[in-house]
Parts: C-alpha cells; structure tokens; sequence
C-alpha cells in the first residue's frame, strides 16, 4: 500500500527522512510549548480544562465544555467565582462556585475557600478528604470563559483510547509523507 | 559522439576527470578567456560529463495539477544528476544546519515538558521559562536561516580536480516556480545558478559564473504526470554546461 511512498523515502536519501521525522516531531513540539507558554503566563498548570463530570454545576456548565482558566496569584478570590481545585489524595479535579472566603492572614496567598456546586444540595466539606477549608495552593484556577460542547473530542479520546491512538498514527503517517 | 570517443582514446574506460583533463589541458590554459572549445554535442565541458545517466531508473509520477509536487520531483531529479560521483560532491551544509536547530528546538521542548511534568508547579517556572524561551530563540533561528541564508537554493555542489595544481569548482543551484499568467497558461521551473572556480585552496579566483533558465513544467511532464527525466537531465546539463563555460570574469 505505501510501496511508493517508501520508495520514494529510499531514493530520497537519509537526511530527508530525518527532515520527515523533524516536520512531524516540531509540530508535536511547539504544541507543547504553546501549551506550557500559555501555563506560565496564566499561571496555572492546567490553562484549559474539560469539565468532564457536570451535573454539579448546570445549569452553568455541562458535561464537556471547555473551560479557560487563570490564578492571579495576588488576587483574592471573590464569593461567585468558579474555581477549578484539586484536593491532595484525589486526582480529580472539581470546579465548583465559591461560597466562603476567610482570611485569616490579609495576605491573598493564604486565603481560605469553601465550596459548592451549583446543582448540589451541599457544600463541599465531604469532598475535602478531612480539611476544613480550601487553600489557595489547591486552587488550579478560576474560570475566565468556556465554549460548549469542543470538549467532547478529549473526552471522546479518554473513553476510546483506540479513536487517540488511530489519530496520532494517521496525523504522523502523512506528515511523514507529505513535503511542505 | 565525441564525449565517447575521448572516453576511448584515454586507453581505457577510465572515468576519473584527471585523465580526461589531460587530453585538453588547452581549455584549462584558457580559463580566463571565451570558450575555447567547440563542443559540437554541448554536453561535455571542462571533463564534465553532462549527458543524461543511461542507467535503469525508476519511474517518477507526481499529481500534474500541483505546481509544490512538480517541483520537488524536479528539485530531487536535479540532486540525484548534479550528485552522480563523477560529477559533484554535494554539499549537505544548509540541510545539517536545519535539522541540527530544529532537532535541538525538539529536544528542548521535550527536556520542558518532561520537566514540567515530573515536578510540582511552582517550583517548576523559573526552568520552564528558561527551556520556554530557549525554544523560541532556536525557532526563531531557525526560520530567519532558512528565509534568508537558504533561501531558494536546492543544492551545493563541489568539485576538486587535479592539474598542475588543485581546482576547486563551487555550484550553487536555486529553482523556484513561477506562476502560471493569463499569456503563459503552465507554470514554469526557474532554475539559477551560480558557479566558482578557484585555485590553491580559494586563493585565486578563476573563473565565476551565473546564469539562469527556465522551462514551463509540461516539457517535462506528460499529462499522466510521469516525469522524463532524460529530457530533464539534458537540460540540467546545458544550463550547467553554460554556466561552466560562460562568459567568466
């Protein structure tokens, strides 16, 4: 099937197939650093997140809107805003509104939060694993804007790992063979 | 057939260029001069023997309405001719260039993102700015590289010869596509050279050369878009021959 291509590859030389490989590996790479650029000027380690389980949250957001987010890191957060939080000892993170704030320390580093989803009948006290308040460090960020329904694609990609894998195979498979 | 016969009266199928100079050292005397040579047949100039490779090769096809693919199977038939062994020595310089920045732009990027992925935040920014920004300055490198130092240019070339003293000869061939116009229906192959040829180690210049041709892609192309490259490589051969012999300064 790709008995040409190959032949072509062949004739062409080892240099060109290492240009090849360069063509797709350089686009890999400056997603990546599009991503990690776009992290350290937001100043979260997660600009842009899929909210995956809604229901807690409808009817504002619901199950795979895209959410942008970004943690000024000497800005109080206020009582409505969305926060986006991971607690340490669970992997999943949650965004739920704001409901408490309380600064024990005037200082916005050392604010403490509670929580709540929207949709929910109660805070969020039983999601902290033992913690009575939300600290900043475990804020990943407050949401700033979101767009509906683009988000199915990562989730589509979690639920099917073979649709990824097919993707990334086909996506290198003609960057290897086209020439720009 | 004069090419063959000079082959022959060497004494032997010996193809080096040295021996084949020796039966002319006429033409080397007049470096500086016109063209010292009637070259009835146009394809053998100073040794170099210019006519289309006779060997099998295999068939080229590309998609005839894609002016990029029409002149990629023309920029590799023109390396796979100029960079026969007895004609030059390419030069991969350009291409070294360019994948040595953009390898290094990858692995940079790779070396960040690892980073940023094993440890925590925070404690992460101050080195993924620096990968961060080191990345850019290498991208950056190496787009302004390939715009203006590379350029065009499709392939380098050297040769060195032995007589009397060591010639070195230098080409450097650029194409590019000129677009089709309302009055020239089929876009053309630009090609331009431009050729040294200097002694004792680039010391003394004798000889330099430019010039440039082109060709609406369907003389080498039929409709089915397989390439005759025969065709092509003969004209490759007479624009390099012409640049060789020209008018030198």
């Amino acid at each position: 099937m790709f008995g040409d291509e190959l032949k072509a590859l062949r004739r062409l030389g080892f240099r060109h197939v290492l240009l090849q490989i360069l063509n797709f590996a350089s686009v890999l790479a400056s997603g990546l650093m599009i991503w990690k650029g776009l992290g350290l000027i937001t100043n979260t380690e997660s600009p842009i997140v899929v909210c995956y389980h809604s229901g807690s949250m409808e009817p504002a957001f619901y199950r795979g809107d895209l959410l942008f987010l970004t943690n000024p890191p000497n800005q109080r957060y206020e009582i409505g805003d969305i926060t986006v939080y991971k607690v340490p000892g669970a992997d999943i993170p949650i965004v739920h509104r704001v409901l408490e704030t309380r600064d024990l320390v005037p200082l916005a580093q050392e604010q403490l939060l509670l929580t709540k989803g929207d949709n929910n009948h109660i805070d969020d006290i039983e999601l902290y694993q033992g913690l009575e308040w939300l600290e900043r460090k475990h804020i990943i960020g407050k949401v700033r804007g979101f767009l509906p329904y683009v988000g199915y694609v990562t989730i589509a990609m979690n639920d099917f790992p073979q649709f990824k894998y097919a993707l990334l195979g086909g996506l290198g498979l003609l960057a290897l063979i086209q020439r720009e | 057939m004069a090419p063959k016969n000079r082959k022959t009266a060497n004494g032997g199928a010996s193809p080096s260029p040295s021996t084949l100079e020796e039966k002319s050292p006429a033409k080397f005397a007049q470096v500086d001069g016109g063209d010292g040579v009637a070259s009835d047949s146009g394809t053998t100039h100073s040794g170099l023997d210019l006519t289309p490779s006779t060997s099998a090769r295999d068939e080229v096809k590309v998609n005839n309405s894609s002016a990029t693919d029409m002149k990629h199977a023309c920029d590799d038939a023109l390396k796979r001719f100029l960079a026969r062994p007895d004609l030059f020595k390419q030069i991969h310089t350009h291409t070294d260039v360019r994948l040595a920045l953009g390898w290094a732009s990858v692995l940079v990027s790779l070396g960040t993102g690892l980073y940023g992925y094993k440890v925590e935040f925070e404690k992460s920014k101050p080195v993924v700015w620096a990968g961060l920004i080191l990345y850019i300055i290498l991208t950056v490198a190496q787009a302004l590289y390939a715009y203006f130092i590379e350029g065009d240019i499709v392939f380098v070339g050297k040769r060195k010869t032995f007589d009397k003293r060591i010639v070195t000869e230098r080409i450097t061939v650029s194409s590019k596509t000129i677009p089709s116009t309302p009055s020239a229906p089929c876009p053309s192959y630009a090609l331009s050279l431009s050729y040294v040829r200097s002694a004792s180690g680039g010391k003394t210049l004798l000889g330099k050369g430019r010039s440039g041709a082109e060709r609406p892609y369907n003389s080498f192309f039929d409709p089915q878009g397989v390439m005759d490259q025969e065709a092509f490589e003969r004209w490759v051969g007479s624009v390099v021959g012409r640049v060789i012999e020209g008018p030198s300064e």
